[in-house]
């Protein structure tokens, strides 16, 4: 709606520095970073960690810390400086106007506290509302969050209710102040992806309700894409880039935000828009940034200039503006990969192969402990958590298999049972036609090297205490796969291989970066020559720019080492380009296992369709189907019966009765052609007539919303 | 169309202590005229308006300049602002004609809203005449042909029905007694859909109805 | 040119652990304060004012120029005597048998390492395997607890015997519980790393698994704690000499000198104070720097 009143903006902040002071100086953290957010509108700031998004934030509710402070700039909030702002002032402001929501909803709530009283406790404390009043608003405000059974929850305790709901109470409790600017930073990253397409949609709702300011800072363009009108790329403590969401992602200035969009998977409707182009280095530490651009050490258009003079911010008559030297001269399009970064080529061979490993029906429980008196005698009935039920499948080998699925799914105990550090409760496991069934203690040195493993944390993935050749040594030394005197030169091939050089070997994990540390954690699984890798999401933790490296660097040893690979993701976009099977879980059991192009096409399982309409795609041309989880996923202890799906699923009433089926019976495997298998009771043929999730918008029709 | 669509939700708010001085500027550079004064959790103690901020010449006539400038610098938003039975407040729930029904009896040009008590926006006299702006289709290309036509039930149906038979829309208007003439009625629409001399020819077949401005 | 740089990072690497105590107030007077003492033990290895053991003169004297402390009852040089004392807390330990074998490291020293190993082994094992390891070690060593110090001092002592070897025992079960308690935890904390998975998807043995992948890990937090125990154990062997069933002569024994002199209190008060105090300052030195070095690598973690 184009208004003829003109408000002024919410916050403005002008030229803003934010330095910290450390032992023998200060860090700028943040440098000449100028933007303004208007009411009713969520501005975006993406940007990689350590790149100064939060800092940003914290420089606005000026909670910088004990050595933090705004060196220079100005930070306007409805009219009022910010800056130099203390005590009571800044309280009354903070408390009534500004509001913030974290990533981890757990350090908003206090867990010792009902969820009714902390939320009423605002109102109450706040503005003397009497208690029955404030407890009223506060179930109005969770069933405009649409919290379901809004009454109940306020007499819960913070652990009882599931993350995207703990995160709604937040957003609430944040909103029952109806504060004029809500700073929300990484608010779904925590969260799985069809809880964060919720979450997502209740922002856009609230943000037009409540005309409130929105700053939302994440480092995912996806996220991005679909929450706000405008953003802002950071890049080392700068804005680089900043214009309508529009304007940057289809026509990126700065060469940096052209190399991030190369380096997200879209999720398009080929495969090729999943082929991922890293951009080389790695973002500069704050106390050691470039003296001319900040970009320049990573930039494919790097000149002479880019060296010594720090670009002005140029601004277009789009109202782009952008913080490059040449801005409006490079040509996105005309941008071709250098070898350094070109990812390997797919070879697909088409010829079947012997399987690798084999599951037959392979279950996981773990028991648990109840707490009542009967069950600590030992008298009351035991339960499982069915953690991985009839997993059933080949890989063949030198394949991959994509393992996809949200939190609490079972991917990663999957997993765990196969390498044996997990017991298996039932069925059978067979690896080059050796049984696996027990756990590793029982498997013999010749199996036991054969299988590894790459672990998703980069923290702790390495033991501090060792350096980079000790630990890469360790495998050789132990299963004894090279003489001990060859040992450091093998080390150090593996590390040149993984494109880290021979100076790594002395180095200690501290010295390292988050991506090198996860090079060496596949340096390690790779060091007794495994014939099967299995991968624990080992780049969910890194930043995107690093992410492709990573991945593209992963698919090359493959290839060269001819290794199988599981690898499991928690959503679908990653693996789509180097898996050649994709597997979707759900609360233990496998929905749907193909080769990948046929998972991300119809037919599909309802579910692989909601978690596909649930991921965020950083392309606002892209259209994708609307599909959205009703409640929350059941307990692992007391999975539905029948159809562990039939909780939440979009597309029962497709089925006669409502789908009274799916509540007794368990599906049946739908096999098509080409190896696909759909575990549903809705038939094949009606699942055919599924439209694609993802579809491009028609070119022209530039809708705002 | 109820105030609280309307109004200015999350408005510039000062405290009681600010200084005159401050809200003097925080007025000039946002270019506003009204400051809602806040208390904690955002209750309405009262407002400020530039009026008020005037120091009225007799106070300061015995004074020379140092005590003038002292005088300025210390005064407080506190003592100045519109307070207790003076200042008027209305709920967002009430209609946009009734809130400017409010502003005319008691001549004043802002009403805070409050919402559970607290200020949950503003509206001014401003934001009733971008309304009107907005009512009279001041933001669309289209047509603007005010009609003079008996006060009759049915009069305006008949004008209704000639748009809608050309698939022209109205995107705006409003009807007021006509001045001077007792027992007509002028009204004003803004037609989108056909050019000026198509609508007047269509307007034109009416019987009874005269185009008295077109543009 | 590769040894050169060795050493240099050497000798960084001990500027950088100097520099870290030195930025912590605490752990700076502490530090003076251990170190005032270990100066002390060095010197009096080969030098000491008077014979520490003769009774040269007259007795029960005050402060003067010559016995700077004064004499104890047997007018023996009490300067020399703590000197000397210094030796078998921190310096040496006397083996039993013909010959007076000394090894180097005092009593406290070796019944913090007795305690140490003890606590360590028991603490990883119940830690990192859990389950029935973890109930029955933690259930004996709670039991040990239960034990007042004392008893249990008196206990070991009077099954084996007085000597330098009894005492260290004595110090080293009654340190190893707390020890294995706080290896427990770390072990505990450590395990759930991914390391420790990618150690047991090589199937490394659970030995190598605690002493090689954990416990380096675990060595910041126990080596503080090493640090306070060795105080306790100056602590306890003060007690044990003033019970007369300490460290044997002919060592003097800071214990025992309070209790000697405990006997003449009226007529020469300060010689009660003088082996008083040197328990206490070398106690407080080394609690104050073990805390300030825990404060300071904990800061450094963050």
């Amino acid at each position: 709606m184009n208004n003829l009143k003109k408000a002024p903006p919410v916050l403005i902040l002008e030229d803003v520095a934010v330095a910290y002071k450390i032992r023998g100086g200060e860090i700028e953290a943040v440098q000449n970073v100028s933007f303004e957010i208007n009411r009713g509108e969520t501005h975006g700031i993406v940007g990689e960690s350590g790149c100064g998004k939060s800092t940003v934030a914290w420089a606005v509710l000026n909670f910088l810390g004990a050595n933090g402070y705004v060196k220079r700039g100005s930070i306007k909030f409805q009219g009022q400086e910010l800056v130099g702002v203390t005590g009571e002032e800044l309280r009354r402001l903070r408390g009534d106007q500004i509001a913030m929501v974290y990533q981890d909803p757990m350090q908003a709530l206090n867990p010792s506290m009902r969820l009714g009283d902390q939320m009423s406790e605002v109102l109450t404390v706040h503005r003397d509302m009497d208690k029955k009043e404030a407890e009223k608003r506060c179930i109005e405000m969770l069933e405009r969050v649409y919290m379901p059974d809004a009454a109940n929850v306020m007499n819960r305790y913070p652990h009882q209710i599931s993350g995207g709901q703990q995160q709604r109470v937040v957003i609430a409790t944040a909103l029952l102040n109806n504060p004029a600017l809500l700073i929300m930073d990484e608010p779904t990253t925590a969260l799985d992806v069809t809880v964060e397409a919720v979450v997502l949609d209740l922002i856009a709702d609230l943000r037009r309700e409540f005309d409130t300011a929105i700053m939302y800072i994440t480092h995912n363009l996806g996220v991005v894409a679909r929450v706000s009108t405008r953003v802002g790329v950071m890049y080392a403590g700068e804005m680089v880039e900043r214009g309508t969401v529009e304007d940057i992602y289809k026509d990126p200035q700065h060469p940096y935000t052209q190399g991030l969009m190369r380096c997200v998977p879209k999720l398009g409707a080929d495969k090729a828009s999943s082929i991922l182009y890293p951009i080389r280095g790695r973002v500069p530490p704050p106390n050691n940034r470039p003296v001319g651009c900040v970009f320049s050490p990573r930039c494919d258009y790097v000149r002479e200039i880019c060296h010594n003079k720090r670009p002005e911010l140029l601004e277009f008559s789009s109202g782009v503006s952008v913080r490059c030297h040449f801005a409006g001269e490079i040509e996105a399009d005309k941008w071709s990969p250098s070898d350094d970064i070109l990812p390997p080529e797919i070879i697909t061979d088409t010829s079947p192969r012997e399987p690798i490993l084999k599951l037959d029906n392979l279950k996981k429980y773990y028991e648990v402990q109840g707490s009542s008196l009967k069950d600590i005698l030992g008298l009351g009935e035991q339960r499982y958590v069915k953690a991985v039920e009839n997993a059933d499948f080949d890989l063949p080998r030198g394949t991959t298999l994509g393992v996809v699925g949200e939190s609490g799914c079972g991917k990663s105990t999957l997993i765990k049972t196969i390498i044996g550090l997990e017991q298996t409760t039932e069925g059978h496991a067979e690896f080059m036609e050796i049984d696996i069934t027990d756990e590793i203690s029982t498997r013999g040195e010749d199996v036991i090297k054969e299988l590894q493993m790459v672990f998703q944390n980069p923290d702790s993935t390495m033991n501090p205490s060792y350096t980079v050749g000790q630990q890469i040594g360790r495998p050789m030394k132990r299963f004894s796969t090279v003489p001990k005197d060859e040992i450091r030169g093998e080390v150090i091939k593996l590390l040149e291989s993984m494109r880290l050089g021979e100076n790594y070997y002395d180095r200690l994990p501290r010295q390292l970066s988050g991506g090198e540390k996860q090079r060496v954690g596949i340096a390690r699984a790779l060091a007794s020559h495994p014939n099967l890798v299995l991968c624990d999401e080992p780049v969910s933790a890194l930043d995107v720019s690093v992410q492709a490296a990573l991945l593209n660097l992963l698919l090359e040893l493959q290839q060269e080492y001819d290794t199988t690979m599981m690898f499991i993701a928690h959503d679908l976009s990653v693996v789509r380009f180097f898996s050649d099977q994709v597997a979707v879980m759900y609360l233990g059991q496998i929905m749907e296992i193909g080769p990948a192009n046929a998972i991300y096409a119809p037919p599909y399982h309802p579910y692989s369709e909601a978690l596909l309409s649930a991921v965020p795609i950083p392309d606002p041309s892209a259209e994708q189907k609307h599909i959205r989880l009703e409640g929350t996923v059941p307990s692992a202890i007391n999975p539905p019966d029948g159809c562990r799906f039939h909780t939440r699923c979009p597309r029962r009433e497709l089925l006669p009765d409502g789908g009274a089926i799916c509540e007794t019976e368990m599906p049946p495997w739908r096999e098509t052609a080409e190896g696909h298998r759909i575990f549903c009771h809705i038939p094949l043929e009606t699942l055919n007539t599924f439209d694609p999730v993802i579809t491009q918008k028609p070119e022209g029709s530039n809708h705002v919303s | 169309m109820l105030v609280k669509d309307y109004m200015t939700r999350h408005p510039i708010m000062i405290s009681p202590e600010t200084d005159a001085s401050e809200a003097q500027n925080i007025m000039t550079e946002n270019n506003i005229r009204h400051l809602p004064v806040v208390g904690d959790g955002k209750r309405l103690l009262g407002l400020i308006t530039r009026e008020k901020l005037h120091v009225p010449p007799s106070d300061l006539g015995s004074l020379n300049v140092w005590e003038i400038s002292r005088l300025l610098s210390d005064l407080k938003v506190k003592g100045m602002m519109v307070k207790g039975k003076d200042l008027i407040t209305t709920e967002g729930d009430i209609t946009i004609e009734d809130a400017a029904k409010i502003m005319l009896e008691e001549k004043i040009g802002c009403l805070p809203v409050l919402e559970d008590g607290v200020v949950g926006g503003i509206i001014t006299d401003t934001d009733m005449l971008a309304h009107l702006a907005h009512l009279m289709g001041a933001t669309v290309q289209g047509v603007r042909v005010t009609i003079r036509m008996p006060d009759k039930v049915g009069e305006s149906a008949k004008v209704t029905d000639v748009i809608a038979s050309h698939g022209w829309g109205i995107y705006g208007g409003g009807g007021h007694d006509a001045p001077k003439q007792p027992g007509y009625w002028d009204a004003v629409l803004k037609i989108q859909g056909g050019d000026k001399e198509e609508v007047v020819a269509a307007l034109e077949q009416i019987e009874g109805q005269e185009i008295i401005d077109v543009r | 040119m590769k040894a050169k740089t060795k050493k240099k990072s050497r000798l960084q690497k001990f500027w950088d652990s100097v520099s870290l105590i030195l930025a912590s107030r605490v752990a700076t007077v502490g530090s003076i304060m251990v170190l005032f003492w270990l100066v002390l033990a060095f010197i009096s290895l080969f030098w000491t004012p008077y014979d520490y053991n003769a009774s040269d003169f007259l007795q029960n004297l005050g402060p003067n120029p010559q016995n700077w402390l004064g004499t104890d009852h047997l007018g023996r040089d009490i300067f020399s005597r703590l000197m000397k004392g210094t030796q078998v807390v921190l310096l040496k330990t006397r083996l039993p048998g013909e010959g007076n074998i000394i090894i180097p490291g005092g009593v406290a020293i070796w019944g913090v390492i007795g305690s140490m190993a003890l606590g360590v082994t028991m603490g990883l094992n119940a830690g990192y395997r859990g389950g029935w390891w973890d109930q029955v070690i933690m259930q004996i060593l709670d039991a040990l607890i239960a034990f007042p110090r004392i008893v249990l001092y008196l206990v070991v002592i009077a099954a084996l015997g007085q000597g330098d070897l009894v005492v260290i025992l004595a110090i080293s079960i009654t340190g190893a519980p707390g020890v294995a308690r706080l290896a427990r935890s770390l072990a505990m904390d450590i395990k759930t790393r991914d390391y420790i998975r990618a150690a047991e998807t090589r199937g490394e043995s659970v030995w190598y698994i605690m002493f090689k992948e954990i416990l380096p890990n675990a060595s910041g937090p126990l080596l503080v704690d090493g640090m306070l125990r060795v105080g306790y154990a100056i602590f306890a062997i003060g007690t044990l000499g003033f019970l007369g069933i300490g460290l044997p002569p002919p060592d003097p024994d800071w214990g025992n000198m309070v209790n000697e002199a405990r006997r003449n209190i009226f007529s020469n008060q300060l010689a009660v104070i003088w082996p008083a105090l040197a328990i206490a300052t070398l106690v407080i030195g080394l609690n104050l720097f073990a805390d300030g070095l825990r404060e300071e690598m904990t800061r450094y973690q963050k």
